[in-house]
């Protein structure tokens, strides 16, 4: 076996997969973009108004103005700021993608413990409840979801729990299913350890590592959705979120004129960068965190 | 995990179930979720159209859907009517025109724009994950991942939102929206004017569906670099293109086509929201147009075809897995 990795080794000379330490080094350089990025957008919800001139709520200029005269952006269909709704935009996002995705990994998490850990009827039915949501097709279920709860930004959070939890328990499931078969889980239940008490000293430590990057990829995937679902009119009109700014800017044309360039551009790339910030993030956790992906 | 030790074709059962399970589960919901909601289901159930009802007629309304029964009665009478393939009357698109007469004309429009895109998708990102793969951690690499990472991250129907302006608007080079234009012209025409109408749809697709064919065939390309039959292909002297290429790409084909099509329901997404921006006359925007005008039996219409279409795409990929590679055969996970 050595003599033939020998071999192998020969063979690949310049095509050898990088070392650990190449692979580190890029994990770096994608933290510190993405954290970058996330500090940034965290500043703006935080104190949106340390940097919004205006109450993007209120009417301040004459509607569909263009940049100058001390609005940085120009102004909606109603007259609002629209550099002002943008930052205060940044608040809606963040805190519809961190309480989506804590509910839905919670859930995703108790499911797929329990699924995992237990084998009866209920984790039966559970995992069918898991596949069921999984083979919907996502946005359309979204659309008759939000169809019948009415449009409102919690029924907008209520829905995207419900379609975000089943991804996390299936991984977090399978898991569990590598782990509640290790000798040391094993000696544990030989042991007399109460089930509670295996579960969480002993298979959720393996799991944890999934739960935390599903953590940032679910709010990743929920603030993309919720983007959608308000350009599509189904959130809270009233709601200051960019997909709404998104949705305006359509009904009312103005994304066919100039308007495009400052109320539709730079709208768009904040979801963006908040996505994109996400989505590095989590590659960068999921590589530290499971060490044989650094082969990836 | 299931056990190898299962009969051959037992796989095959237990997939056909398992798709009329989660088929029978879908149709289940789609009954039961208007008459879960608070409110009147009857509004729920037929639309919009019962505000401007007299009382008598809402009466005879309610009792020719049924919806005086019980639930479990309601409930059979829903499923033998879709048994015979009745789901209802559109109010939105009236003049008695049933759902699935509306389906159908708009099916073809988005299964095209769909598979099309794909297709054009998986043929870019799939030779462009295998380049990647072998230049890994080099900074072509990380700079086309980071490209992709970015293309991930863009909503697909702003895209849209930014090529129109420019393409349709400032340059005038593709129209702004809709399938054909008006009137239809005749001939051979009319086929240049559909195309003509579906390249900005298809171009927003198919970057949206990229980075998927992209990131999978790059990773399974990582998993085969240092494996025995790579290995055996160098040996024997092949050229580089021939090993990475031939030998390495082809044998992850197979799987990113079933990825790809498990995935689907992920990526039918976007064609909702970008059919909705260009006005593109298929399933998306009707759906979107059948929540404006609260026409609830085509909306749940629609969500039906959805489901079924993906569940089915679903299926045919495990069956075609199964077939294709015997190592799966047997019913392993």
């Amino acid at each position: 076996m050595s003599q033939l990795e020998l071999g192998a080794a020969g063979l690949m000379k310049e095509r050898a997969l990088p070392s650990p330490k190449t692979s580190g080094h890029r994990n770096r350089w994608v933290v510190v973009v993405g954290g970058c990025i996330l500090s940034a957008l965290i500043f703006l919800a935080l104190f949106p108004g340390a940097i919004a001139p205006y109450d993007p709520a209120e009417t301040v200029a004459r509607p569909f103005l263009p940049p100058g005269q001390g609005h940085l952006l120009g102004t909606n269909d109603i007259g609002q700021d629209l550099f002002s709704e943008l930052v205060w935009g940044t608040r809606v996002s963040l805190v519809t993608g961190i309480i989506v995705s804590l509910l839905a990994v919670s859930i995703g998490s108790i499911v797929g413990l329990s699924a995992g850990y237990y084998n009866n009827l209920g984790s039966t039915a559970l995992m069918r409840l898991v596949d069921l949501t999984l083979a919907l097709p996502f946005l359309p279920l979204v659309i008759l979801l939000a169809a019948y709860l009415g449009s409102s930004w919690r029924n907008v959070v209520i829905i995207l729990i419900l379609v975000s939890w089943a991804a996390p328990a299936r991984l977090i499931r399978s898991r569990v299913l590598e782990t509640v078969h290790q000798p040391y889980v094993e000696s544990a239940v030989a042991a007399g350890g109460s089930d509670n008490r295996i579960i969480f000293k002993h298979v959720w430590p393996a799991a944890r590592s999934i739960a935390l990057v599903q953590l940032v990829m679910v709010a990743a995937a929920a603030i993309l959705a919720e983007a959608s679902l308000s350009f599509l009119g189904l959130g809270d009109p009233s709601t200051k979120s960019w997909g709404t700014m998104l949705y305006f800017a359509q009904a009312s044309g103005a994304f066919l004129g100039d308007a495009w360039l400052w109320w539709v551009l730079p709208t768009g790339l904040m979801i963006t960068l908040t996505v994109l910030g996400l989505v590095l993030l989590g590659y960068a956790l999921e590589h530290r965190l499971e060490p044989r992906l650094n082969r990836r | 995990m299931r056990p190898n030790s299962q009969l051959p074709g037992t796989g095959f059962v237990n997939r056909l179930a398992a798709y009329f399970i989660t088929l029978f589960l879908a149709v289940t919901l789609n009954f039961f979720l208007p008459r879960a909601m608070p409110g009147d289901p009857l509004a729920l159930v037929a639309g919009n159209s019962v505000r401007q009802m007299g009382e008598e007629h809402i009466t005879e309304l309610r009792e020719s859907m049924g919806l005086d029964q019980p639930l479990g009665e309601q409930y059979l009478r829903y499923l033998g009517q879709l048994a015979q393939g009745n789901l209802g009357q559109s109010y939105r698109f009236s003049g008695g025109r049933s759902v699935a007469e509306v389906l159908g004309e708009r099916f073809l429009w988005t299964f095209s724009l769909v598979f099309i895109s794909l297709g054009v998708a998986t043929l870019i990102g799939a030779p462009l994950g295998a380049w990647a793969a072998w230049r890994h951690g080099n900074w072509r690499d990380v700079g086309l991942l980071s490209a992709f990472f970015t293309l991930r991250s863009i909503p697909a129907f702003w895209l849209a939102m930014i090529l129109i302006p420019i393409f349709a608007v400032k340059w005038r080079l593709l129209p702004v929206g809709d399938s054909y234009s008006f009137p239809r012209p005749d001939g051979f025409q009319q086929v240049t004017d559909v195309i003509y109408h579906a390249i900005l749809p298809l171009v927003v697709l198919t970057l949206a569906y990229i980075p998927t064919p992209f990131a999978i065939m790059r990773s399974s390309m990582l998993s085969v670099v240092g494996s025995d039959y790579i290995l055996t292909a160098r040996a024997k002297g092949l050229s580089e293109w021939a090993v990475r290429y031939r030998h390495a790409m082809r044998n992850a084909l197979l799987p990113l086509v079933t990825i790809v099509a498990l995935d689907f329901g992920q990526l039918l997404g976007g064609v909702v929201v970008i059919e909705t921006v260009f006005n593109y006359r298929g399933l998306g925007s009707m759906m979107f147009e059948a929540v404006k005008g609260r026409d609830y039996p085509l909306l749940q219409g629609g969500f039906l075809l959805f489901t079924v279409g993906v569940l089915t795409i679903n299926l045919l990929a495990e069956l075609l897995y199964t077939r294709l590679d015997p190592r799966v055969r047997g019913g392993g996970q």
